[in-house]
């Protein structure tokens, strides 16, 4: 079985990355998780999950005549992590399109696959994780351009097939009116909303420290707001080969 | 709202509203900025935006196509730039009557956190804001004179206006369909 997820906002800022980590490390407990850093021209998830370091990432299995993606994969916190790199030269040699092929792949073998996205609707490889997940989960700031953003990509995602799983509201501060903001947005978002989660020292903290959040404060408030929202994730079971198939067959053409 | 006049010293079209509040604050403004959007496909592209400043500190914000101040001003403000700013200075006598409207009134950092969504900016405005504004912490709209007994803040009070939230979505359908074209996903 296998459902992938693309983690997504439409705005920088959000707590994208921190909550693709938390979300698959809570997701972990009960499932094989796989986190791809799918925001390939602006990634920086391999710094919040220590690899800075690694030699491979995702740009070299994007490239042409790349490495498997298996060269790419690392295992961490209990996931299977896939960084990308940094720089915009290797970025610009990469087809996007090949995530496709990336996606079907790793189907074959774990049961979650979490891709976190580009914040912004700007380009193909910004929107193509959206296109490719079977359904998006929107992580929101309770601002108006978060939310502004985030109903744009909700949009995006039902015009492609793509479901919505649910909003998480991250770095929440006004802890009485989240849950008006929450019943008022919930009448544009498709999913429930999985969880609210408080702003906290503990982010930055973990974010300094190179690691997840769940792995640096596993019991601070904000880390058992993402278990919750992870618990509200109904996922889905899909058969994989089948899953495979389809991402192999998916809208997207083999030339960028 | 009757505007005092002042001394025009910057304009341009900006696409994000955060360059306007880092803008004045930078500037330790006294004065008033205009905001008016250029995108006559969303409901509110009638009327202009207007927010004050002292010392770079926003006090009061108006839209004059809605006809109303305070937080929920700033919801009719949102979401539909690009915007044509322009940024005025005044002296501050000038802008006390206007500044004694306390239901236009909106707590220093809200514009930059709940418009702009930075809250580093946010931090930055109440640090900068005196003494007697400080006391708000931007989650207690009462400190803006949004009185308690009609407290919406600037982000319900988006989330309540229906058609204009239809409208971001709207557009945000045609983009997703045309972009499909360009970027060759098959859409159905």
């Amino acid at each position: 079985m296998v459902e992938a997820f693309a983690v997504a906002s439409g705005k920088g800022g959000t707590g994208k990355t921190t909550g693709t980590l938390a979300l698959g490390m809570a997701l972990s407990e009960a499932y094989d998780v796989t986190v791809v850093d799918a925001d390939m021209g602006m990634a920086n998830l391999l710094f919040h999950a220590g690899l800075a370091d690694v030699e491979t990432t995702l740009h070299d299995v994007l490239a042409d005549g790349g490495v498997p993606v298996e060269a790419a994969v690392y295992e961490r916190h209990g996931m299977s992590v896939v960084p990308c790199g940094t720089s915009l030269a290797d970025f610009r040699a990469v087809d996007p399109a090949r995530l496709r092929e990336v996606v079907a792949r790793l189907a074959a073998d774990t049961d979650v696959i979490l891709l976190d996205s580009a914040a912004a609707l700007s380009s193909r490889a910004a929107v193509l994780p959206v296109v490719l997940a079977d359904r998006v989960v929107v992580v929101l700031e309770p601002t108006i351009p978060a939310l502004s953003d985030g109903m744009k990509v909700q949009e995006y995602a039902t015009s492609y097939g793509t479901g919505t799983a649910g909003v998480v509201f991250n770095k929440v501060r006004d802890e009485e009116a989240i849950d008006r903001i929450a019943a008022k947005a919930g009448r544009y978002f498709e999913g429930p909303t999985l969880a609210t989660v408080p702003e906290s020292e503990a982010v930055r903290a973990a974010r300094r420290a190179g690691e997840p959040l769940l792995a640096h404060a596993p019991e601070s408030r904000a880390a058992a707001a993402f278990h919750e929202a992870a618990d509200a994730i109904d996922v889905r079971d899909y058969e994989s080969g089948a899953v495979a198939d389809r991402f192999r067959s998916a809208v997207v053409p083999e030339s960028p | 709202m009757r505007l005092p006049p002042g001394r025009l010293i910057r304009s341009r079209v900006l696409s994000d509203p955060r360059t306007v509040f880092a803008d004045a604050l930078d500037r330790e403004l006294t004065g008033y900025a205009t905001l008016e959007s250029q995108d006559t496909l969303l409901l509110d592209g009638d009327g202009n935006g207007v927010v004050t400043f002292e010392d770079g500190v926003p006090v009061v914000v108006y839209h004059t196509g809605a006809d109303r101040g305070g937080p929920r001003a700033l919801a009719d403000l949102a979401a539909n730039g690009p915007y044509r700013l322009e940024l005025f200075a005044t002296e501050p006598a000038n802008l006390a009557a206007v500044h004694d409207c306390e239901a236009w009134q909106v707590p220093p950092g809200m514009p930059a956190e709940r418009l702009a969504g930075d809250q580093d900016l946010a931090e930055r405005t109440r640090a900068a804001a005196p003494d007697g504004r400080t006391s708000d912490t931007d989650e207690d709209d009462e400190a803006s004179g949004d009185r308690s007994s009609d407290r919406v803040g600037a982000v319900e009070a988006f989330l309540e206006d229906e058609a204009k939230v239809e409208a971001i979505r709207e557009q945000a359908r045609e983009d997703a369909r045309r972009r499909a074209d360009e970027w060759g996903f098959d859409v159905d």
